[in-house]
Protein backbone atom coordinates (compact mmCIF):
# COMPACT_ATOMS: atom_id res chain seq x y z
CA UNK A 1 0.00 0.00 0.00
CA UNK A 2 1.05 3.36 -0.44
CA UNK A 3 -1.15 5.92 0.80
CA UNK A 4 0.47 9.13 1.34
CA UNK A 5 0.02 9.48 4.82
CA UNK A 6 0.19 13.13 6.65
CA UNK A 7 -0.94 11.19 10.11
CA UNK A 8 -0.49 8.42 11.60
CA UNK A 9 -3.87 7.32 12.94
CA UNK A 10 -2.95 7.76 16.38
CA UNK A 11 -2.74 11.54 15.23
CA UNK A 12 -5.70 11.37 13.45
CA UNK A 13 -7.87 10.11 16.09
CA UNK A 14 -6.31 12.41 18.42
CA UNK A 15 -7.12 15.55 15.94
CA UNK A 16 -10.50 14.27 15.16
CA UNK A 17 -11.05 13.70 18.82
CA UNK A 18 -10.91 17.42 19.10
CA UNK A 19 -12.75 18.52 15.96
CA UNK A 20 -9.98 19.32 13.66
CA UNK A 21 -11.31 20.29 10.30
CA UNK A 22 -7.99 19.64 8.73
CA UNK A 23 -7.62 16.09 9.90
CA UNK A 24 -11.32 15.48 8.59
CA UNK A 25 -10.35 16.71 5.05
CA UNK A 26 -7.63 14.48 5.53
CA UNK A 27 -9.58 11.47 6.62
CA UNK A 28 -12.39 12.70 3.82
CA UNK A 29 -9.64 12.59 1.11
CA UNK A 30 -8.09 9.21 2.07
CA UNK A 31 -11.14 7.00 2.53
CA UNK A 32 -14.08 8.72 1.17
CA UNK A 33 -13.50 6.65 -2.16
CA UNK A 34 -13.40 3.37 -0.28
CA UNK A 35 -16.44 3.67 0.98
CA UNK A 36 -18.28 5.45 -1.36
CA UNK A 37 -17.49 2.55 -3.10
CA UNK A 38 -18.77 0.20 -0.58
CA UNK A 39 -21.81 2.36 -0.56
CA UNK A 40 -22.26 1.91 -4.29
CA UNK A 41 -21.74 -1.76 -4.43
CA UNK A 42 -24.81 -2.32 -2.21
CA UNK A 43 -26.81 0.77 -3.86
CA UNK A 44 -25.88 0.37 -7.60
CA UNK A 45 -27.23 4.11 -7.84
CA UNK A 46 -24.18 7.16 -7.82
CA UNK A 47 -26.22 10.07 -6.64
CA UNK A 48 -27.89 8.15 -3.72
CA UNK A 49 -24.62 6.55 -2.57
CA UNK A 50 -23.12 10.41 -2.57
CA UNK A 51 -25.75 11.03 -0.51
CA UNK A 52 -25.23 8.71 2.68
CA UNK A 53 -21.81 9.22 1.82
CA UNK A 54 -22.28 12.18 3.04
CA UNK A 55 -24.39 11.34 5.95
CA UNK A 56 -21.61 8.88 6.72
CA UNK A 57 -19.49 11.27 7.25
CA UNK A 58 -21.29 13.86 9.12
CA UNK A 59 -21.96 11.20 11.16
CA UNK A 60 -18.34 9.92 11.76
CA UNK A 61 -17.72 13.99 12.15
CA UNK A 62 -20.42 14.51 14.81
CA UNK A 63 -19.85 11.05 16.36
CA UNK A 64 -16.53 10.74 16.55
CA UNK A 65 -16.21 10.61 20.47
CA UNK A 66 -18.19 7.26 20.27
CA UNK A 67 -15.27 5.45 18.21
CA UNK A 68 -13.15 3.72 20.54
CA UNK A 69 -9.74 2.79 19.16
CA UNK A 70 -9.31 -0.02 21.67
CA UNK A 71 -12.00 -1.77 20.38
CA UNK A 72 -11.08 -1.46 16.29
CA UNK A 73 -9.09 0.15 13.71
CA UNK A 74 -10.77 3.28 12.51
CA UNK A 75 -11.65 2.33 9.31
CA UNK A 76 -13.29 -0.66 10.70
CA UNK A 77 -15.56 1.93 12.71
CA UNK A 78 -16.30 4.25 9.77
CA UNK A 79 -16.45 1.26 7.73
CA UNK A 80 -19.29 -0.46 10.17
CA UNK A 81 -20.98 2.64 10.60
CA UNK A 82 -21.58 3.66 6.30
CA UNK A 83 -22.39 -0.41 6.32
CA UNK A 84 -25.14 0.40 8.73
CA UNK A 85 -26.36 3.87 7.32
CA UNK A 86 -26.57 2.53 3.82
CA UNK A 87 -28.66 -0.90 5.16
CA UNK A 88 -30.83 1.33 7.19
CA UNK A 89 -31.43 3.62 4.19
CA UNK A 90 -32.00 1.00 1.83
CA UNK A 91 -34.33 -0.37 3.88
CA UNK A 92 -35.99 2.27 4.70
CA UNK A 93 -36.37 2.95 0.91
CA UNK A 94 -38.47 -0.52 0.46
CA UNK A 95 -34.92 -2.16 -1.25
CA UNK A 96 -34.34 -5.40 -0.19
CA UNK A 97 -31.17 -7.32 0.72
CA UNK A 98 -30.16 -9.03 -2.59
CA UNK A 99 -27.48 -10.55 -3.79
CA UNK A 100 -25.67 -7.92 -5.43
CA UNK A 101 -23.17 -9.92 -5.01
CA UNK A 102 -22.11 -11.70 -7.44
CA UNK A 103 -19.38 -13.98 -7.33
CA UNK A 104 -17.76 -12.83 -10.32
CA UNK A 105 -14.12 -12.35 -9.87
CA UNK A 106 -14.55 -9.53 -12.02
CA UNK A 107 -16.28 -7.76 -9.55
CA UNK A 108 -13.17 -5.67 -8.89
CA UNK A 109 -12.68 -4.37 -11.97
CA UNK A 110 -16.45 -4.69 -13.10
CA UNK A 111 -16.97 -0.95 -10.82
CA UNK A 112 -15.32 1.86 -12.80
CA UNK A 113 -13.18 3.93 -11.03
CA UNK A 114 -14.55 7.38 -11.52
CA UNK A 115 -11.10 8.86 -10.48
CA UNK A 116 -10.61 12.32 -10.88
CA UNK A 117 -7.95 13.70 -8.96
CA UNK A 118 -4.89 12.18 -8.09
CA UNK A 119 -5.24 8.89 -6.83
CA UNK A 120 -3.80 8.29 -3.62
CA UNK A 121 -3.77 4.97 -3.45
CA UNK A 122 -2.20 2.15 -6.12
CA UNK A 123 -5.48 0.92 -6.12
CA UNK A 124 -4.67 -0.70 -9.12
CA UNK A 125 -1.38 -2.19 -7.50
CA UNK A 126 -4.52 -3.59 -4.95
CA UNK A 127 -6.33 -5.21 -8.04
CA UNK A 128 -3.97 -6.73 -8.71
CA UNK A 129 -2.74 -8.44 -5.57
CA UNK A 130 -6.68 -9.20 -4.73
CA UNK A 131 -7.23 -10.95 -8.02
CA UNK A 132 -5.52 -13.78 -7.05
CA UNK A 133 -8.72 -14.42 -4.35
CA UNK A 134 -10.92 -17.06 -5.12
CA UNK A 135 -14.47 -16.12 -6.22
CA UNK A 136 -15.88 -17.78 -3.28
CA UNK A 137 -13.44 -16.20 -1.06
CA UNK A 138 -14.21 -12.87 -2.41
CA UNK A 139 -18.11 -13.40 -2.25
CA UNK A 140 -17.93 -14.65 1.52
CA UNK A 141 -15.68 -11.21 2.27
CA UNK A 142 -18.42 -9.20 0.65
CA UNK A 143 -21.45 -10.52 2.27
CA UNK A 144 -19.84 -10.42 6.01
CA UNK A 145 -17.76 -7.05 5.57
CA UNK A 146 -19.32 -5.04 3.02
CA UNK A 147 -23.15 -5.99 2.34
CA UNK A 148 -24.09 -6.63 6.21
CA UNK A 149 -25.21 -10.27 5.93
CA UNK A 150 -25.82 -11.93 9.42
CA UNK A 151 -23.98 -15.13 9.49
CA UNK A 152 -27.11 -16.43 9.67
CA UNK A 153 -27.68 -15.14 6.11
CA UNK A 154 -24.57 -16.18 4.69
CA UNK A 155 -25.11 -19.23 5.61
CA UNK A 156 -28.59 -19.77 4.15
CA UNK A 157 -27.24 -18.02 0.75
CA UNK A 158 -24.06 -19.76 0.39
CA UNK A 159 -25.75 -22.78 1.38
CA UNK A 160 -23.17 -23.94 4.16
CA UNK A 161 -23.66 -24.68 7.84
CA UNK A 162 -24.01 -21.90 9.88
CA UNK A 163 -20.48 -22.96 11.75
CA UNK A 164 -18.64 -22.97 8.96
CA UNK A 165 -19.61 -19.44 8.72
CA UNK A 166 -16.66 -18.54 10.88
CA UNK A 167 -14.22 -21.12 9.51
CA UNK A 168 -14.62 -20.14 5.93
CA UNK A 169 -14.45 -16.58 7.06
CA UNK A 170 -11.12 -17.50 8.66
CA UNK A 171 -10.14 -19.05 5.44
CA UNK A 172 -10.57 -16.24 3.14
CA UNK A 173 -9.26 -13.19 5.38
CA UNK A 174 -5.88 -15.27 5.37
CA UNK A 175 -6.17 -15.54 1.68
CA UNK A 176 -6.56 -12.23 0.95
CA UNK A 177 -3.80 -11.68 3.71
CA UNK A 178 -1.18 -13.59 1.98
CA UNK A 179 -2.32 -11.77 -1.56
CA UNK A 180 -1.53 -8.28 0.08
CA UNK A 181 1.82 -9.46 1.53
CA UNK A 182 3.26 -11.33 -1.28
CA UNK A 183 2.15 -10.17 -4.48
CA UNK B 1 -9.19 -20.31 25.68
CA UNK B 2 -5.58 -19.43 25.21
CA UNK B 3 -4.42 -16.62 22.09
CA UNK B 4 -4.04 -19.47 19.78
CA UNK B 5 -7.56 -21.10 19.93
CA UNK B 6 -8.96 -17.40 19.92
CA UNK B 7 -7.12 -16.78 16.37
CA UNK B 8 -7.96 -20.02 14.99
CA UNK B 9 -11.28 -19.59 15.83
CA UNK B 10 -12.53 -17.32 13.38
CA UNK B 11 -13.87 -15.10 16.29
CA UNK B 12 -11.91 -12.22 15.38
CA UNK B 13 -13.21 -11.70 11.59
CA UNK B 14 -16.65 -12.18 12.84
CA UNK B 15 -16.19 -9.17 15.29
CA UNK B 16 -14.16 -7.11 12.69
CA UNK B 17 -17.75 -7.28 10.17
CA UNK B 18 -19.86 -6.40 13.19
CA UNK B 19 -21.17 -9.75 13.25
CA UNK B 20 -20.38 -10.80 16.91
CA UNK B 21 -22.91 -10.95 19.81
CA UNK B 22 -22.38 -7.89 22.09
CA UNK B 23 -21.03 -10.65 24.93
CA UNK B 24 -19.19 -12.14 22.26
CA UNK B 25 -17.27 -8.18 21.16
CA UNK B 26 -16.84 -8.04 24.93
CA UNK B 27 -14.83 -11.02 25.12
CA UNK B 28 -12.87 -10.23 22.36
CA UNK B 29 -12.08 -6.90 23.90
CA UNK B 30 -11.16 -8.55 26.31
CA UNK B 31 -9.16 -11.33 24.11
CA UNK B 32 -7.42 -8.17 22.92
CA UNK B 33 -6.43 -6.76 25.72
CA UNK B 34 -5.01 -10.26 27.30
CA UNK B 35 -3.00 -11.13 24.53
CA UNK B 36 -0.95 -9.13 22.17
CA UNK B 37 -0.87 -11.67 19.47
CA UNK B 38 -4.67 -11.70 19.59
CA UNK B 39 -4.19 -7.74 18.89
CA UNK B 40 -1.76 -7.90 15.91
CA UNK B 41 -4.07 -10.67 14.64
CA UNK B 42 -7.32 -8.81 14.82
CA UNK B 43 -5.01 -5.11 13.35
CA UNK B 44 -4.30 -7.52 10.39
CA UNK B 45 -7.76 -8.86 9.76
CA UNK B 46 -8.63 -5.07 9.71
CA UNK B 47 -5.85 -3.82 7.74
CA UNK B 48 -6.76 -7.02 5.09
CA UNK B 49 -10.41 -5.50 4.86
CA UNK B 50 -9.33 -2.29 4.79
CA UNK B 51 -7.14 -3.00 1.36
CA UNK B 52 -9.99 -4.71 0.00
CA UNK B 53 -12.21 -2.01 0.49
CA UNK B 54 -9.17 0.37 -0.79
CA UNK B 55 -9.00 -1.41 -4.21
CA UNK B 56 -12.40 -0.91 -5.18
CA UNK B 57 -13.30 2.74 -4.46
CA UNK B 58 -15.99 4.51 -6.28
CA UNK B 59 -14.59 8.76 -6.04
CA UNK B 60 -17.20 10.75 -5.26
CA UNK B 61 -17.99 14.09 -7.27
CA UNK B 62 -16.26 17.38 -5.33
CA UNK B 63 -19.39 18.99 -4.26
CA UNK B 64 -19.50 16.03 -1.84
CA UNK B 65 -17.06 16.90 0.16
CA UNK B 66 -18.04 21.01 0.13
CA UNK B 67 -21.54 19.96 1.27
CA UNK B 68 -20.33 17.47 3.62
CA UNK B 69 -18.31 20.85 5.31
CA UNK B 70 -20.80 23.17 5.02
CA UNK B 71 -22.85 20.90 7.19
CA UNK B 72 -20.73 20.06 9.96
CA UNK B 73 -20.43 23.91 9.94
CA UNK B 74 -23.70 24.95 10.61
CA UNK B 75 -22.98 24.11 14.09
CA UNK B 76 -26.09 25.62 15.54
CA UNK B 77 -28.43 23.64 13.65
CA UNK B 78 -29.48 20.11 14.83
CA UNK B 79 -28.06 17.33 12.03
CA UNK B 80 -30.78 16.53 9.80
CA UNK B 81 -31.44 13.00 8.94
CA UNK B 82 -32.17 12.63 5.09
CA UNK B 83 -31.10 9.27 4.54
CA UNK B 84 -33.94 7.58 6.32
CA UNK B 85 -36.91 8.61 8.65
CA UNK B 86 -36.57 5.17 10.86
CA UNK B 87 -33.11 5.70 11.50
CA UNK B 88 -32.89 6.44 15.25
CA UNK B 89 -30.72 9.11 16.39
CA UNK B 90 -28.00 7.73 17.91
CA UNK B 91 -26.85 8.64 21.15
CA UNK B 92 -23.41 7.97 22.30
CA UNK B 93 -21.13 8.56 25.53
CA UNK B 94 -17.89 8.13 24.68
CA UNK B 95 -15.76 6.01 26.92
CA UNK B 96 -14.21 9.36 28.32
CA UNK B 97 -17.04 10.42 29.44
CA UNK B 98 -17.80 7.42 30.81
CA UNK B 99 -14.91 6.86 33.24
CA UNK B 100 -15.42 10.63 34.30
CA UNK B 101 -18.77 10.05 34.86
CA UNK B 102 -17.86 6.52 36.77
CA UNK B 103 -15.03 9.04 38.53
CA UNK B 104 -17.58 11.59 39.43
CA UNK B 105 -19.59 8.74 41.43
CA UNK B 106 -17.12 7.27 42.89
CA UNK B 107 -15.92 10.59 44.31
CA UNK B 108 -19.47 11.18 45.30
CA UNK B 109 -20.06 8.23 47.19
CA UNK B 110 -16.48 8.48 48.91
CA UNK B 111 -17.44 11.91 49.96
CA UNK B 112 -20.55 10.99 51.51
CA UNK B 113 -18.46 8.10 53.32
CA UNK B 114 -16.18 10.80 54.69
CA UNK B 115 -19.36 13.11 55.18
CA UNK B 116 -20.37 10.20 57.93
CA UNK B 117 -17.05 9.33 59.08
CA UNK B 118 -16.56 12.91 59.90
CA UNK B 119 -19.94 13.55 60.96
CA UNK B 120 -20.13 10.45 63.85
CA UNK B 121 -16.80 11.87 64.81
CA UNK B 122 -18.07 15.17 65.49
CA UNK B 123 -20.51 13.46 67.09
CA UNK B 124 -18.27 11.25 69.15
CA UNK B 125 -15.92 14.30 69.57
CA UNK B 126 -18.70 16.33 71.44
CA UNK B 127 -19.97 13.67 73.09
CA UNK B 128 -15.89 13.37 74.50
CA UNK B 129 -16.10 17.04 75.08
CA UNK B 130 -19.27 17.19 77.00
CA UNK B 131 -17.55 14.08 79.16
CA UNK B 132 -14.77 16.75 79.81
CA UNK B 133 -16.40 19.03 81.00
CA UNK B 134 -18.25 17.40 83.54
CA UNK B 135 -15.39 15.89 84.90
CA UNK B 136 -13.65 19.54 84.84
CA UNK B 137 -16.79 20.70 86.82
CA UNK B 138 -16.42 18.00 89.10
CA UNK B 139 -12.83 18.56 89.58
CA UNK B 140 -13.31 22.29 90.21
CA UNK B 141 -16.01 21.69 92.51
CA UNK B 142 -13.87 19.27 94.52
CA UNK B 143 -10.91 21.30 94.64
CA UNK B 144 -13.51 23.84 95.85
CA UNK B 145 -14.49 21.84 98.96
CA UNK B 146 -10.72 21.09 99.44
CA UNK B 147 -9.95 24.78 99.50
CA UNK B 148 -12.42 25.40 102.15
CA UNK B 149 -10.63 22.28 103.94
CA UNK B 150 -7.47 23.33 103.55
CA UNK B 151 -8.57 27.05 104.99
CA UNK B 152 -9.98 25.13 107.86
CA UNK B 153 -7.51 22.96 108.81
CA UNK B 154 -4.27 24.98 107.82
CA UNK B 155 -5.40 28.27 109.06
CA UNK B 156 -2.94 28.84 112.12
CA UNK B 157 -6.00 30.04 114.21
CA UNK B 158 -7.60 26.86 113.19
CA UNK B 159 -8.87 24.94 116.66
CA UNK B 160 -9.52 20.95 115.94
CA UNK B 161 -12.31 19.56 117.79
CA UNK B 162 -12.81 16.05 117.60
CA UNK B 163 -16.73 14.71 118.04
CA UNK B 164 -17.14 11.49 119.35
CA UNK B 165 -20.71 8.92 119.16
CA UNK B 166 -22.24 8.51 122.70
CA UNK B 167 -23.88 5.67 122.30
CA UNK B 168 -22.73 2.49 121.60
CA UNK B 169 -24.03 2.24 117.93
CA UNK B 170 -22.67 5.58 117.85
CA UNK B 171 -19.19 4.88 118.89
CA UNK B 172 -17.53 4.54 115.65
CA UNK B 173 -19.19 8.08 114.58
CA UNK B 174 -16.41 10.46 114.72
CA UNK B 175 -16.63 14.27 113.18
CA UNK B 176 -14.71 16.81 113.04
CA UNK B 177 -15.01 20.94 114.25
CA UNK B 178 -12.70 23.15 113.00
CA UNK B 179 -13.09 26.61 115.29
CA UNK B 180 -11.39 29.54 113.49
CA UNK B 181 -10.05 31.45 116.81
CA UNK B 182 -9.38 34.85 115.26
CA UNK B 183 -12.51 34.87 113.33
CA UNK B 184 -15.25 32.84 115.01
CA UNK B 185 -15.81 30.90 111.58
CA UNK B 186 -16.83 27.37 112.61
CA UNK B 187 -16.22 23.86 110.16
CA UNK B 188 -17.45 21.04 110.06
CA UNK B 189 -16.18 18.02 108.61
CA UNK B 190 -19.00 15.12 108.54
CA UNK B 191 -17.54 12.69 106.40
CA UNK B 192 -17.34 10.16 109.35
CA UNK B 193 -20.55 10.55 110.33
CA UNK B 194 -22.91 7.50 109.05
CA UNK B 195 -25.77 8.56 106.72
CA UNK B 196 -28.66 9.65 108.78
CA UNK B 197 -31.64 7.62 109.59
CA UNK B 198 -34.85 8.61 107.42
CA UNK B 199 -36.89 11.57 108.09
CA UNK B 200 -33.56 12.56 110.56
CA UNK B 201 -30.85 15.37 109.77
CA UNK B 202 -28.10 15.99 111.82
CA UNK B 203 -27.81 19.62 113.52
CA UNK B 204 -24.84 21.09 114.95
CA UNK B 205 -24.66 23.00 118.38
CA UNK B 206 -22.18 24.88 119.96
CA UNK B 207 -22.11 25.25 123.68
CA UNK B 208 -21.88 28.52 124.87
CA UNK B 209 -22.18 28.80 128.36
CA UNK B 210 -22.89 25.99 129.28
CA UNK B 211 -26.12 26.15 126.75
CA UNK B 212 -26.51 24.82 123.52
CA UNK B 213 -26.94 27.59 120.66
CA UNK B 214 -27.35 25.60 117.26
CA UNK B 215 -24.77 26.05 114.69
CA UNK B 216 -26.97 25.17 111.71
CA UNK B 217 -28.08 22.19 109.56
CA UNK B 218 -25.38 19.36 108.84
CA UNK B 219 -26.04 18.98 104.83
CA UNK B 220 -25.28 15.26 103.90
CA UNK B 221 -23.68 14.68 100.48
CA UNK B 222 -24.01 11.77 99.31
CA UNK B 223 -20.84 9.22 99.97
CA UNK B 224 -17.82 9.14 97.68
CA UNK B 225 -17.19 12.84 98.44
CA UNK B 226 -13.13 13.24 99.81
CA UNK B 227 -14.30 16.68 101.60
CA UNK B 228 -17.59 17.10 103.25
CA UNK B 229 -16.58 20.02 105.21
CA UNK B 230 -19.35 22.88 105.60
CA UNK B 231 -19.13 26.23 107.12
CA UNK B 232 -21.51 26.88 109.73
CA UNK B 233 -22.72 29.41 112.12
CA UNK B 234 -19.37 31.60 114.08
CA UNK B 235 -19.24 31.44 117.80
CA UNK B 236 -16.59 34.19 119.12
CA UNK B 237 -16.60 32.22 122.31
CA UNK B 238 -17.66 28.14 122.53
CA UNK B 239 -16.46 24.99 125.17
CA UNK B 240 -17.92 22.32 123.47
CA UNK B 241 -19.26 21.09 120.07
CA UNK B 242 -22.33 18.86 119.84
CA UNK B 243 -24.22 16.58 116.97
CA UNK B 244 -28.02 15.72 117.43
CA UNK B 245 -30.45 14.22 115.22
CA UNK B 246 -33.54 16.31 114.94
CA UNK B 247 -36.66 15.43 112.79
CA UNK B 248 -36.15 16.59 108.79
CA UNK B 249 -36.58 20.21 108.66
CA UNK B 250 -35.85 23.58 106.93
CA UNK B 251 -35.56 25.32 110.10
CA UNK B 252 -32.82 24.30 112.68
CA UNK B 253 -34.42 22.98 115.97
CA UNK B 254 -34.49 25.40 119.00
CA UNK B 255 -33.10 22.84 121.18
CA UNK B 256 -31.46 19.41 120.56
CA UNK B 257 -33.63 16.28 120.92
CA UNK B 258 -30.87 13.70 120.37
CA UNK B 259 -27.18 14.16 121.08
CA UNK B 260 -25.82 12.40 119.07
CA UNK B 261 -21.65 12.93 119.57
CA UNK B 262 -20.21 15.75 121.21
CA UNK B 263 -16.45 16.87 121.77
CA UNK B 264 -15.08 19.58 123.99
CA UNK B 265 -12.50 22.17 123.16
Amino acid sequence: MEQVRKYSEEELVLLLQQKDQAAFSYLYDNYAAALNGVIFRLTEDYSLAEDILQEAFVKIWNNFASYDKTKGRLFTWMLNLTKNLTIDTLRSKGYKKQAKISGDENIVSNVQDSTTGVDKFDTVGLRKQLSGLKPEQRTIIEMAYFAGYTQDEISKTLDIPLGTVKTRMRTAILELRKHLQYT
Amino acid sequence: MDAKDIISSGLLELYAAGLTSAEESLQVQQYVQLYPEVAAELAAIEAGVEAFATAMPVTPAPEVKEKIFARINETAKPVPITAGNDIAPVVTISSRWKSAAAAAILLLVGSAAVNIYLYNRNNNMQAQLQQVQNTVASLQEKNKEMDTYLEAVRNRYSTPVSLSGLSPEAADATAKVYWIKNTGDVYVDASSLPAAPAGKQYELWAIVDGKPVNAGIIVQTPSGKTYQIQKMKAFGNAQAFAISLEKESATPADTPTEVYALGKM
